[in-house]
This record gives C-alpha cells, structure tokens and sequence, in this order.
C-alpha cells in the first residue's frame, strides 16, 4: 500500500476528473505497485526476519506517517530540492553561456569536447574527498559536487546544440544585415534550446543522483542524509520511506515540470530534431 | 575535419593547421596544469589544500610502484565487470520479454519508472545491511545501475524494429524463435549496445560512489581513505586515474563496438549522434 500510493499520488489527483478512462489509466499504475507490495508483504510474512533485516508495509506506512506527521521529512526533503534547484540553476547561468561560446567558434568546441568528456569521466562524486577537504562537511561541499555534475552535460548539450544550427541560418540572417545580437536572440538561442533542456534533464538525472550520494557523506541534512543516518540506527522503515519519496520526487520534477517543458520548446523550436 | 578553413594556402600552412587541429585538445589540459602551477608557486598553498603537479605525478608513481594502485584498480574493474556483466545479461533477457509482449511491458513500466528513478547509490544504506561491506554491495549497485539502462534500451529496440521484417520471415515459414534469432535480435542490438555504453558511463560512477563508504579497496576507497589524511595528492591523482579509465573504456572497448555492429546489422543511422 505504501508503496503503491507513494509514486501514484500525482495519478490518483488526474484522476478525480470524471473521464472513466482516466480512473483505469490509474489503476492500471497502481497495479503493479499493489502487486510488488503483496509479494513483499507476503515474503516478510512467511519468513521469519527481524525488523532489523525487513519491515512490513504497514510499518513503513506508519514511519512514513510520523515522519509527514513531525515535520521531519519535509525537513529533510525540502533541503535536498533546494539544494538541486539550486544547483540547477547556477549550472544553468554558468554552463549555457560557456556552451554558446564555445559552441559558435569551431576550434574551441574541438578543444573543449575532450576535456568535457574527460570531466565527465571523473564523476562528481569522485571529487568529494577533496571538496571535503576544501570546504569541510558542509552545504557548500555538497553544491560543489552537484554543480560539478549538472553543469558538463548542460555545457556539453549546448555545445552540440550550437553547432548544429545549419550554418546556412545564421548566414542568411547577416546577408539581411543583422546584427550579432540579433544572430544570437533569432538564431542561435532557438536553434539550440531543445538540446539545452535535453542537457538540463540528464543533469537533473546525474545530478540528483550526485546529490543522494554526496548528502549520505556530508551528513547535514537532505534524504541521502535521512536514509544514510536510519541506517546507523537499523531502522529500515524510515530508509524505505525516504527511497520511496527519493523516487517519487524525481518523477514528479522530471515528469510534471522538465518533461513538458522539454516538449514545449521542442514543439515551439525543435527544426532540428525530428 | 577543417580542412576547408585551409583551403587556398601553401601546402605547408595546410600541414600546420592540420597539425594545429590534431592538437586542439590538449589545450585545455595543458591550460589547467599551467594554471594550477601558477597559482601553486604564487600562493604556495599547504599541500594538503593544493599539491603542487609534481607532488601528484609523485603520489601517481608511488602508488604504481608500490603496487597499491593496481590493487585498487583491479578491484574496481573487477567489480565493475561483475556488476555490468550481469546487468547486462539480465538486462537484455527482460527486456527482450518484455519487449516482445506488449501486455508484460505495459504491466512493468510504472514499476521500471519509479526502480529507475532510484536506481544505483539510493540503495545503498538498505543494501549495507542485506550484504555488508564490499564486493557484493558494489555488484548489486552496479547491476541495479546498468540492468535498467540495458532494460529499457533493449525495450526500445524490440518494439521499433519494423513489423514487415517479421513477417517477411514469417512469410517464408520461419518460426517465432527463428524470427527472433534472425530479425529481432539483430534489429535491436545497435539500441541494445547504446544501452550497455551509457549503462557502463553510468555503472562506473556508481562504483565509485559506492566505494566510497561500501568498500574496503577499489579507487573510491582509495581516494576516500586518502582524505581522512588530508592526502589530497592522492585524491587528485585518483581522481585523473578514475577519468581516465572512463575515457579509454569508452573510446576503446564500447565505441569501435558499437560503430561494427551499427555497420553490420544497424537499422538505425544517426546512433553516432550521441556519442
């Protein structure tokens, strides 16, 4: 039950509108959440585990409900989307201008494509132990690690994006006695906004990732913090709850605020994607 | 490449600027360690913060020499090979079922959405406890990492291989595991192997993430360990050799394999786009 209601929530809420098909659509999401948690209520059940080892539904239901009911887990949950929205945003303010700049200039890109690649070799986790060392356990550490994520697919994308604006589009606007800015605003920043928000999204996927991972070690607060310290304790209740609500966050940001907008600017400007 | 842009000049003007384009990317390496040179001999930061380039070509070296590193990094790859193998393997077998059935696949994709959107390091804490420290732990993270990148990439390329193909065969009186073996199978392997590369970008920083704390060898240990010392020339060293794994295992092992079967057997065009 836990499970199931948990990633469903934003279905169920579609569904109260009447269209009959719309209530099957959600039931039909629902199922194999229902099935899962049968299975796993049945395995915890038959065998005979200590609530060290694995919980039944009900207790992590009503883990979920006194987390909710304290205040806790929007604590804890409300740290980590800052801390990605954030991270999102800096990334974005820093990476797409770079990616421009060395999108438009050919020698450039052909330097900097390796390096990018290079950087996204060493993943951002990788860089924690220093960044620890920088900046200590703190916010800041955790910043610097998901920024570092986010930001090479979102220069990398805009990159590719730039460069692939048929050359042709750019030069038929300067003919006309355009100005740079002008080739900017008109050309390139339409031309290569689809691969910019496809570079957005794959951040956010690698980033949140980072994130869960870079919390757990930093230990101040946020759901990789939430999870990693139930641990400590054996309590395997509050580390479901906080997986469950991890991915539920992530579909609802994706699904419900990246994904259409990704579908707006591809609708709105994507000539170059098919 | 840019050979227009030197079109029109003398022969040797041309060579320089091929020589020019061929080196283009080891600039911004170059740029970094001049940087990071300049600012170390105008600051003199303690070394713990920054080393100097030298003290982490020596840490590299002494690492190597002692055979430390190559402990660490065997464990890594072994790890990694575990993990992605049977990611990969499992991968590929559910996603073909799911694939072929329209009902199954239907049936399992809210399930793949949401294990998808935590897949990897989130299991971690849950997994400490089912399978302790070490190699087992990394396996699963892995596997749970690459499995739903092949999954859902081998999905993809079983439904899009076009239905007429199928037919076609069957028409000639080629059963459904004949069709399978001869037209879904190579159809779908270009989408399959895009799975297993990005699956295996993905994989290998999971490892990392996972050898952090879940280890008591491989790079991520390393370069944890090496913190508790303040060796951040170590860490720095670590951190390239991490990169550079990354890159050869990308460039040498998963493109050229990739770029065959898109040759061979690749329906699709474009695959070389993403890379």
């Amino acid at each position: 039950m836990t499970m199931a209601t948990a990633p469903a929530a934003s279905s169920t809420a579609g569904a109260a509108k009447p269209a009959p098909w719309r209530a099957l659509r959600g039931f039909k999401i629902l199922l194999p959440f229902l099935a899962l948690v049968l299975v796993w209520w049945a395995i915890k059940a038959s065998g005979d585990f200590p609530d060290r080892v694995l919980v039944s539904p009900p207790q992590v239901w009503d883990a979920l409900v006194g987390l909710i009911a304290r205040g806790v887990l929007a604590d804890y949950a409300s740290t980590s989307l800052r801390m990605i929205g954030a991270a999102v945003l800096i990334s974005a303010v820093i990476g797409v201008p770079i990616g421009f700049a060395v999108g438009v200039n050919r020698y450039a890109a052909r330097a900097l494509e390796g390096f990018l690649r290079f950087l996204q070799g060493v993943s951002g986790i990788a860089w924690l132990p220093l960044a620890i060392i920088w900046f200590g356990f703190t916010h800041q550490t955790t910043l610097v690690v998901v920024i570092y994520t986010l930001i090479v697919p979102i220069i990398f994308n805009t990159m590719v994006g730039v460069r692939a604006i048929p050359e042709n589009y750019g030069l038929a606007l300067r003919s006309l006695g355009a100005s740079r800015l002008r080739l900017v605003t008109d050309v390139y920043l339409p031309g290569a906004l689809p691969s910019i928000v496809v570079g957005l999204r794959l951040g956010m996927g690698y980033g949140w990732r980072a994130l869960i991972a870079a919390e757990m070690l930093v230990r101040q607060g946020g759901l990789g913090d939430l999870i990693f310290g139930a641990r400590t304790f054996g309590q395997i209740d509050r580390i479901i709850v906080g997986m469950i609500v991890i991915g539920t966050l992530y579909i609802i940001v994706d699904r419900l605020l990246v994904q259409p907008i990704e579908n707006l600017t591809v609708a709105r400007w994507g000539v170059l994607r098919t | 490449m840019s050979i227009e842009a030197a079109a029109g000049r003398s022969p040797r003007g041309r060579r320089l600027d091929r020589l020019a384009w061929r080196l283009l990317p080891i600039v911004p390496f170059a740029a970094v360690l001049l940087a990071w040179s300049a600012y170390w001999s105008a600051v003199r930061p303690p070394a713990q913060t920054l080393p100097a380039v030298a003290d982490v070509v020596r840490a590299a070296w002494d690492l190597t020499a002692s055979g430390e590193l190559g402990v660490h990094v065997l464990a890594s790859l072994w790890r990694l090979t575990l993990g992605a193998s049977l990611g990969i393997v499992t991968g590929i077998v559910a996603g073909f079922f799911a694939g072929l059935n329209r009902h199954v696949s239907d049936f399992l994709n809210p399930l793949v959405v949401f294990f998808n959107a935590i897949s990897g390091i989130v299991w971690l804490p849950l997994m400490i406890g089912w399978l302790g420290i070490g190699t087992a732990l990394a396996v699963f993270l892995i596997w749970n990492t690459v499995f739903f990148i092949v999954f859902q990439n081998a999905v993809l390329g079983v439904q899009l291989v076009p239905e007429v193909l199928e037919q076609g065969v069957q028409a000639l009186g080629a059963g459904r595991l004949e069709t399978i073996r001869s037209v879904t199978l190579p159809g779908a392997l270009p989408y399959v192997l895009s799975g297993i590369r990005s699956g295996l970008g993905f994989g290998w920083r999971a490892l990392i993430a996972a050898e952090l704390v879940g280890a008591t060898t491989g790079l991520g240990q390393m370069i944890f360990g090496a913190a508790e010392y303040h060796r951040s020339d170590i860490i720095i060293a670590g951190c390239l050799i991490i990169g550079t794994i990354a890159v050869a295992m990308d460039r040498w092992l998963l493109l050229p394999i990739e770029r065959r079967t898109v040759q061979r057997w690749g329906l699709v065009a474009d695959i070389e786009k993403e890379g």
